[in-house]
């Protein structure tokens, strides 16, 4: 066993099989990642594979040490079964894949889907023109606070909720039914990137009001324009931060950024 | 003594506290500030979120009539009710909050303050070995039908049984009958131990009952009853259906017409989920088809497309009236008038564009635009082998076309509907009827309402967009390219060993 | 002993009912009277009549065709018995029972003897019943059918028990007062009864002629309440003074 330890090439099998297992079960397990896909795992091992390759032929010594279990392969008659083996394997497997790939299969078209495109710089909401560049949400500056938080918790959970979820993840009853998948607003990546116009204009217009690069055939999204006020919509955006600890994004460090 | 009372009222008083702030932030939208299960998301939904203030609790390892133990309760925080709107929070809240919006839950009923009534669990012996086999199966199905339950459940257990019409919670909300094929959305968990947990503590609030006083009674032996949770189990697939994009349409050398026609049988099959149309007024919250099980084929010339759906009534029935009237008693509409039950027949559409795409752009997938319209199948339970082919321009305007609509063969089966569409490939009217080509991803959508469960209009269940491809028979190619590639490969490899070999012996006759 | 009382009248009322559905298989045998009700002389007594004024609602049918066993013990299409009407007006089953005047701190033992409710042609027997927190209800299935008992209550912990054969009995307490408990089965949508919990065996369900008897009343006043599923409520108050025995009749308007 020692032996093996200390070889290269059984070294080298070792990290190989470790990498995949590190890559495949144990960072799919750490907070906040999911499943790696097959492609990517293809190209880490790729790299892990180049990496260990340079590290056993940076030396002389280790590098004819590590071809040696090769050679046994290839040469000594006692391990002729092996050498078949081996053979016959590689030959099958490169017969799978040739297959796999040939074999005409029809998949859905890819779906190419911008999540945030870029807004139009003004909109029609109930026929009031409303200019969507630098504006804020005007409940924040007027009127109570914690009125403004109940209306908008109250229309969240009367329309919201079976598709956005209770946690308000995007992951409501709904949810399993829909594609693409409801926003998730705990996630960092939807409304704690987004100016709360931007929020307004999503929720007001809904998926029909998205331009073509955000597929607007497939959201599920309502217009909300045709159901809730103007007020009730800036009311549930304020909600959204609220219940999610997430902060808008401003104007001002938006034009900051912009210099 | 004193003090550890002390002690203990303080860690009470601590944990209810923060469990309020939990509970108002998290629960209180739908179960209402007090508990009652009244807050706003309440009337959008059925069954309607628990009210905590009657101590009336459906999953519990506890006799019938006893309150649940913390166990019990936390399982359904961390787990959620499936099948319901109640997510699990075990990953959304930590351990600590969990157990603290536990703690705050109990105090809306006196009922656990009373620590008389300390909650026993119900001692479960373990599952029987074996018990999955053919012959216990068979044992499991004659006491599903001695104790009773294809009264609510069903023959085949669809949740169809001649009492399901009549059933209500204790609030007198409308309840189904579990559909015993759908595992995946019991309540309380969907393993046979799940089901024979039930089946001894029953479900407190709702119409089904403990089981547990047959096994005191000698009424049935404990076996027996894990035989009928077996037996239930067997009903529905090992595992939750899992959705796939693509129905694969094979080629075949004749069209099957009849949903029941043996070559469907070698057929795989597609399950695609539908949810309530909550897109457009006037939406639908309570939908009462889950989703559509999709098989395809077709021959040179034709395409078969069957669609199964379980559904609990053969509607338009009017023993159904009463239970449409409470869920529309149940739920808010968007109408200002509240609607009036009527006996609506079940509804299935089938969507397609009217031309297939060549990029990614479609119709919109809710029956289309004004501007782009979508081609569809509409077929009805009252005229089941007639159904209208049409273009849609939107969820209110429908336009029948006046020929060329597909043939239709339907059947219904204890809960279920089968219904196969057969049409030819080729389309006269190519600007409005979408002709179908092989080796293409062709769009389609789902939409099914129960019109004994109130819906009709836009009250349905929908689904997105999936696809739909008619395989071409494998070219040859396909099977020389992989043979071609293995010769090389093998041949290669035999170079390689031959020169490793006539190197080594080479050196070592030197 | 105050389980006697209600059995008295219970039975009663049990048996003018098997009589009305004319069913084959009668319910089984009432309780035999109680041999004395010695207690009760030591107390007043009220008695009454009750009766409603208007037209009484029709009962709807019951379809039984789901059920031929229960549908075999009828001769005529059974009914429903929302409200069970005797000649001139006269109603049945009224809960009718002592709402306040008993002395707070006054605790009575509940009685041994069980409360019968059985299940028979798919109906209850009897359709209302009175009980003293903690005697026992035995619950009897006489059909071959599974019915499950479920009780809704508010004070009360509420169960849902089946009985999938005949023979098959189940035994259950109330441990609150509570007026009423509905105890309804699930399997059979028609079928409904309630049951009306007391601390204190202070009540009575009224007979196929509107009559009810509620004795061995300590002298007092009392505050008296009919119940009635269809009809509502009723109070009235009732002094007595010694072992007297007083009148108090009930009119409830049909709706």
């Amino acid at each position: 066993m020692r032996t093996y330890l200390r070889h290269p090439f059984w070294q080298a099998a070792g990290l190989l099989v470790l990498a995949y297992l590190v890559i495949a079960f144990v960072i799919p397990l750490l907070p906040g990642s999911a499943m790696v896909p097959s492609s990517v795992v293809l190209q880490y091992m790729a790299t892990v594979l180049v990496g260990i390759l340079i590290w056993v032929s940076d030396e002389e010594a280790r590098w004819t040490q590590f071809k040696e279990p090769l050679h046994e392969v290839l040469v000594q008659p006692r391990l002729k079964m092996v050498r078949n083996g081996l053979l016959a394997a590689v030959t099958l497997v490169v017969g799978c894949l040739t297959y796999s790939q040939v074999r005409a299969s029809v998949a859905a078209p890819p779906n190419l889907r911008s999540i945030h495109p870029a807004p139009p710089p003004q909109i029609t909401f109930r026929g009031k023109t409303i200019t969507l560049v630098g504006l804020d949400n005007p409940l924040r500056r007027s009127g109570d606070m914690a009125a403004h938080l109940a209306v908008g918790r109250r229309v969240y959970y009367q329309n919201c909720v079976p598709c956005h979820g209770d946690h308000l993840d995007g992951q409501g009853h709904f949810a399993a039914g829909l594609n693409p998948l409801p926003a998730n607003f705990q996630d960092n990546g939807t409304i704690a990137q987004l100016t709360e116009s931007f929020v307004f204009w999503r929720v007001a217009k809904g998926g029909p009001g998205l331009p073509r690069e955000g597929t607007p055939w497939n959201s599920a999204m309502p217009a909300w324009e045709d159901f809730l006020t103007e007020d009730e919509i800036w009311s549930v955006v304020l909600f959204l931060y609220d219940q999610t600890g997430w902060k808008p994004r401003t104007w001002e460090v938006s034009a900051e950024a912009a210099k | 003594m004193i003090h550890a009372l002390l002690l203990l009222t303080l860690v009470a008083t601590q944990d209810t506290t923060a469990g309020k702030q939990i509970y108002t932030k998290w629960c209180a939208g739908c179960h209402g500030d007090n508990g009652a299960g009244d807050g706003p998301a309440a009337k959008h939904m059925i069954p309607p979120p628990r009210d905590f203030t009657g101590a009336v609790y459906q999953i519990r390892s506890t006799p019938s009539s006893q309150l649940p133990t913390d166990a019990d309760l936390l399982r359904s925080i961390d787990e959620g009710l499936f099948g319901t709107a109640m997510p699990g929070w075990k990953s959304r809240l930590s351990d600590r909050q969990r157990r603290d919006v536990l703690a705050y839950i109990k105090t809306f009923s006196t009922f656990f303050a009373d620590t008389t009534q300390r909650p026993q669990p119900i001692k479960f012996g373990n599952a029987p070995g074996g018990g999955s086999g053919a012959e216990a199966l068979k044992v499991g199905r004659q006491f599903y039908d001695s104790i009773g339950c294809r009264k609510c459940h069903g023959d085949l257990g669809r949740g169809d049984g001649p009492s399901a019409p009549t059933l209500k919670d204790d609030a007198q909300h409308p309840i189904f009958a579990a559909n015993l094929h759908e595992n995946w959305r019991f309540n309380g968990g969907g393993t046979v131990e799940d089901i024979y947990r039930r089946l001894r503590t029953g479900l407190d609030g709702t119409p089904m009952p403990s089981f547990g006083d047959l096994i005191e009674n000698k009424f049935l032996t404990d076996e027996q009853l894990w035989r009928v949770a077996q037996y239930v189990r067997s009903l529905s697939p090992k595992d939750a259906p899992v959705v796939r994009d693509v129905v694969h349409a094979p080629l075949t050398k004749s069209l099957p017409h009849a949903p029941d026609d043996s070559t469907w049988t070698a057929v795989a099959v597609y399950w695609f989920p539908l949810v309530g149309q909550i897109i457009h007024k006037a939406r639908w919250f309570s939908p009462a088809v889950t989703g559509v099980w999709v098989k395809a084929v077709h021959t040179a010339d034709s395409i078969a497309l069957r669609v199964v759906w379980d559904d609990r009534s053969q509607s338009p029935d009017t023993s159904w009236l009463a239970h449409v009237g409470r869920v529309f008693a149940t739920l808010q509409s968007d109408d200002s008038t509240p609607e009036q039950p009527a006996p609506w027949p079940d509804q299935l559409i089938v969507q397609f564009p009217v031309s297939i795409p060549t990029g990614m752009e479609r119709p919109y997938f809710l029956m289309g635009s004004s501007g782009a319209p979508v081609y569809q199948w509409r077929w009805s339970s009252i005229a089941r082998t007639a159904p209208v082919a049409g273009l849609a321009r939107g969820i209110d305007r429908f336009e029948p076309l006046s020929s060329g609509g597909p043939a239709a063969q339907a059947v219904y089966d204890h809960g279920q509907w089968r219904v196969v569409f057969t049409r030819a490939l080729a389309s006269t009217d190519t600007a409005s009827q979408l002709p179908f080509r092989t080796g293409r991803a062709i769009p389609v959508a789902f939409f099914a309402s129960d019109g004994s469960n109130g819906e009709h209009g836009s009250r349905m269940a929908v689904s997105t967009w999936y696809f739909l491809a008619l395989d071409e028979p494998v070219p040859a190619r396909v099977f020389i390219s992989p043979v071609l590639a293995m010769v090389l490969t093998l041949g290669l490899g035999m170079l390689v060993v031959w020169r490793a070999q006539q190197k080594t012996s080479y050196r070592r006759q030197q | 002993m105050t389980g006697r009382i209600f059995s008295v009248v219970g039975g009663m009322f049990l048996l003018t009912v098997c009589s009305k559905g004319s069913q084959s298989s009668a319910a089984p045998a009432a309780p035999p009277a109680p041999a004395a009700v010695e207690n009760a002389a030591a107390g007043g007594t009220i008695t009454g009549t009750i009766k409603f004024t208007g037209v009484a609602p029709k009962n709807p049918p019951i379809d039984m065709s789901e059920e031929a066993a229960c549908k075999a013990k009828y001769k005529t299409t059974p009914t429903e018995e929302n409200v069970v009407a005797g000649p001139a007006n006269a109603l049945a089953n009224v809960f009718v029972y002592v709402k306040a005047g008993v002395p707070a701190g006054q605790t009575f033992t509940a009685p041994t003897t069980a409360v019968v409710l059985d299940q028979d042609g798919c109906r209850y027997h009897p359709h209302v019943l009175g009980i003293m927190v903690g005697q026992p209800l035995e619950i009897l299935n006489t059909d071959p059918v599974l019915h499950n008992i479920k009780a809704i209550a508010k004070a009360n912990r509420p169960f849902n028990v089946s009985q999938p054969s005949a023979g098959m009995k189940t035994t259950r307490a109330f441990t609150a007062p509570e007026v009423m408990v509905n105890l309804e089965c699930n399997v059979h949508g028609w079928m409904h009864a309630y049951a009306g919990v007391r601390p204190d065996p202070f009540f009575a369900v009224s007979a196929a002629n509107g009559s009810f008897t509620i004795s061995g009343l300590p002298p007092g006043t009392y505050t008296i309440e009919a119940w009635h599923e269809k009809f509502g409520t009723q109070t009235a108050t009732v002094t007595i003074a010694g072992t007297e025995s007083k009148t108090q009749n009930f009119t409830f308007a049909a709706r």
